[in-house]
């Protein structure tokens, strides 16, 4: 009688978990896209700074007009008033071609279908390593440098983070962990900032590992001898990043742990005699794993477009000088696309959190006895 | 014949920002056979943390924790935290925790929470193999028997409370600490919960160590009454006497502030607040508001045997040396 009544309204609820589920996901993937198309909009706008790109592009096409026709022997023989309506000419033929002629919010509209169809285009002044125009393509030839140096700090940095961080919430108040709490302040300085005191001390006055860049000029022969090359290069960089989040990491983690840890059935855990190792697995991590998981997801996505001033620091040619570049020449297709990019990367993998935490937090299951 | 839990001079003091609290000082305590102590006391007496320290689940403050906590004849304090862990906890001292407090880990089905103490004390090689025992031990604290695959968060508060009785009893421990088990739940589901705990300890035999601030819940389970103030226990005796003519004048004052269906008598409210565990008065902890206070409570007040138990007041060494 009593299970009947506690039953019924669950069942109602469950009458067709698959469309709910779907319909849920469409409502998120909807939401999520309507994100990307506002970021990406105001992107744009900003990249050609609301238009302003425009008038100095105009500018230096007269400039160029105004040179070649300078330059250019018939031209410079023809009578003035002709001279300039044939420079008029090509200025107007010149702005047709990059669009000039339409007004700003139109081809916005435009670069913003563009984008969102993944169609990024050609670069205006940039040209990739490989020597190509194509957006993508200077993409994808920045991108390995940026994921090989950040993503393998990101691993070290969250594993080795979190690791200590549970040593020292089992050790509260030890020597080691009031050590940490003193050293968090460190990471307000900057990886760059670190890097520039790691070269002057083990590249310029020691001379054991190299200033900067990504491998040996001229490459070394083999595989093995370039990996390790690269591993050399990668030294200096990685540990810079590491001494500027290492501590506060920890201590961030360790004080997550803490309060995770002082949660009652943590503390009846331990009555029931759980081994400490089997409480710290089951009742501290399993709980704080959908934390734990975002953190690690928007980390790894942190990696993608790498950081500017360190690439510059240390002279590796990644996606962060790439783009560095790109706002320098206002060059705007770059920009917007590794934009994008990172736009729909952040959104597939947002989506892809909703899921895992659907499956291991048994809380946020849609609807799920009504409370969820 | 010995008791089963005898707690001697128990001591529990925390390192706090604003010195050292006493929070347990000096604590004498029996558990017979069988039988079920209620510790009565207003909050900030040092209830709980008495369940801490017979639990041995210490906050990462403490500054000192001694005295003697002998279950079944054995020392525990002489016992290592790994030998205590597997010899002593849930086997043989388990715990259900307050009503209010989520005790039940969020993101385990009943079931596994419930069956975790068999396969750790080696009775099941996997949590499968507990299913029959899981489904009577919740039958047996009137849980439905589907709810064994829900998550807390899908339970009702009494009935998360009373997965974490069959949790406590599912290795049949002679004792069973129990931290004001039904304080936070209406009065409805109080008296269903403490009929059941009525129920299971006529059944199983088990001993309870009730730590409640609420007399009514101790008149119905209670056996003996240990009356807890500011850290120490004034008064232990067996609850009939502490119901019908409690010897401590704070006793006397916990029992006149709730009303009696047996007397006409209104509540009388005990003015005043306890002493603060920071520092504790030199004398008689209770003297600043007791009514009949007289010369000697300025000193420490003595450990006096009656019958069935002991009362720490000066009122009583007085009567026991003049009939001497």
């Amino acid at each position: 009688m009593v299970q009947a009544a506690v039953t019924a309204p669950r069942g109602g609820v469950r009458q067709h978990p698959a469309v709910r589920v779907l319909l849920y996901a469409l409502a998120r993937l909807a939401a999520l896209f309507a994100a990307v198309v506002v970021g990406v909009y105001l992107t744009i706008l900003v990249a050609n700074m609301g238009g302003y790109v425009d008038q100095i592009k105009r500018a230096e096409i007269r400039e160029q007009v105004a040179l070649a026709v300078s330059l250019n022997e018939q031209l410079r023989r023809l009578p003035a008033d002709v001279r300039e309506r044939v420079a008029e000419e090509m200025v107007r033929n010149e702005e047709r071609r990059l669009g000039l002629d339409r007004p700003f919010l139109s081809r916005s509209v435009a670069y913003l279908r563009d984008a969102l169809l993944l169609r990024l285009g050609f670069a205006e002044r940039m040209t990739s390593d490989t020597g190509s125009r194509l957006v993508r393509q200077i993409i994808l030839d920045r991108l390995p440098a940026t994921l090989l140096l950040f993503l393998s700090a990101q691993l070290l940095l969250f594993f080795t983070s979190v690791a200590a961080a549970l040593v020292l919430s089992r050790r509260y108040g030890s020597l080691a962990d009031r050590l940490v709490v003193a050293l968090a302040p460190t990471s307000a300085a900057p990886a760059w900032f670190y890097g520039i005191f790691l070269i002057l001390v083990f590249a310029a006055g020691l001379r054991w590992l190299p200033f900067g860049g990504m491998v040996d000029a001229p490459p070394p022969e083999g595989k093995l001898a370039y990996a390790a090359s690269v591993l050399r290069h990668m030294v200096l960089p990685l540990s810079s990043l590491a001494l500027s989040s290492i501590f506060l990491s920890v201590y961030a983690w360790r004080t997550f742990f803490l309060i995770f840890s002082s949660e009652d059935y943590v503390e009846l855990a331990r009555a029931k005699g759980l081994p400490d190792r089997l409480v710290e697995r089951r009742y501290i991590l399993r709980p704080a794993l959908p934390t734990i998981l975002t953190s690690f997801a928007l980390g790894l996505i942190g990696a993608w477009t790498g950081a500017i001033v360190l690439e510059t620091v240390f002279n590796w040619p990644g996606l962060g000088r790439a783009l560095y570049q790109a706002v320098g020449l206002y060059d705007t297709p770059v920009i917007v696309g590794s934009t994008i990019l990172y736009a729909y990367l952040l959104a597939v993998t947002v989506f892809a959190l909703d899921v895992v935490y659907a499956v291991v937090d048994p809380r946020v299951r849609v609807g799920a006895g009504g409370q969820g | 014949m010995e008791p089963l839990l005898r707690v001697e001079d128990l001591r529990l003091y925390f390192r706090t920002a604003s010195g050292l609290v006493r929070a347990v000082d000096g604590v004498h305590l029996e558990v017979g056979r069988g039988r079920t102590v209620a510790v009565l006391g207003e909050s900030g007496c040092g209830k709980t943390s008495l369940a801490r320290a017979v639990l041995r689940l210490l906050p990462r403050n403490v500054a000192h924790y001694s005295g003697r906590v002998v279950l079944d004849g054995q020392d525990l304090m002489g016992l290592s935290e790994e030998q205590f862990r597997q010899r002593v906890r849930w086997a043989r001292l388990s715990f259900v925790p307050q009503a209010a407090m989520n005790s039940l880990n969020p993101v385990l089905r009943i079931r596994d929470q419930v069956a975790e103490p068999l396969w750790l004390a080696g009775l099941v090689r996997r949590p499968e193999e507990a299913q029959e025992q899981v489904e009577a031990a919740l039958r047996r604290v009137g849980v439905p028997v589907d709810f064994a695959d829900r998550y807390p968060f899908e339970l009702s508060g009494g009935m998360r409370q009373r997965v974490a009785i069959a949790m406590a009893l599912i290795l049949r421990p002679p004792l069973v600490v129990l931290d004001e088990p039904t304080s936070a739940l209406d009065v409805l589901t109080q008296a269903n919960l403490l009929n059941l705990l009525k129920t299971l300890r006529w059944e199983l035999g088990t001993s309870f160590l009730l730590i409640t601030h609420d007399v009514a819940t101790a008149s119905e389970l209670a056996d003996d009454v240990a009356v807890m103030y500011a850290g120490q226990v004034v008064e232990f005796g067996p609850a009939e006497r502490f119901f019908r003519q409690p010897l401590h004048p704070y006793a006397r004052a916990l029992r006149a502030s709730v009303v009696s269906l047996r007397e006409e008598r209104p509540p009388t409210p005990l003015p005043g607040r306890p002493p603060s565990l920071l520092s504790p008065p030199e004398g008689c902890r209770f003297a600043d508001r007791c009514p009949e206070r007289f010369d000697p409570c300025g000193q420490p007040p003595p450990q006096v045997s009656v019958e069935g138990g002991c009362v720490m007041c000066w009122l009583y060494a007085q009567e026991a040396s003049r009939a001497r």
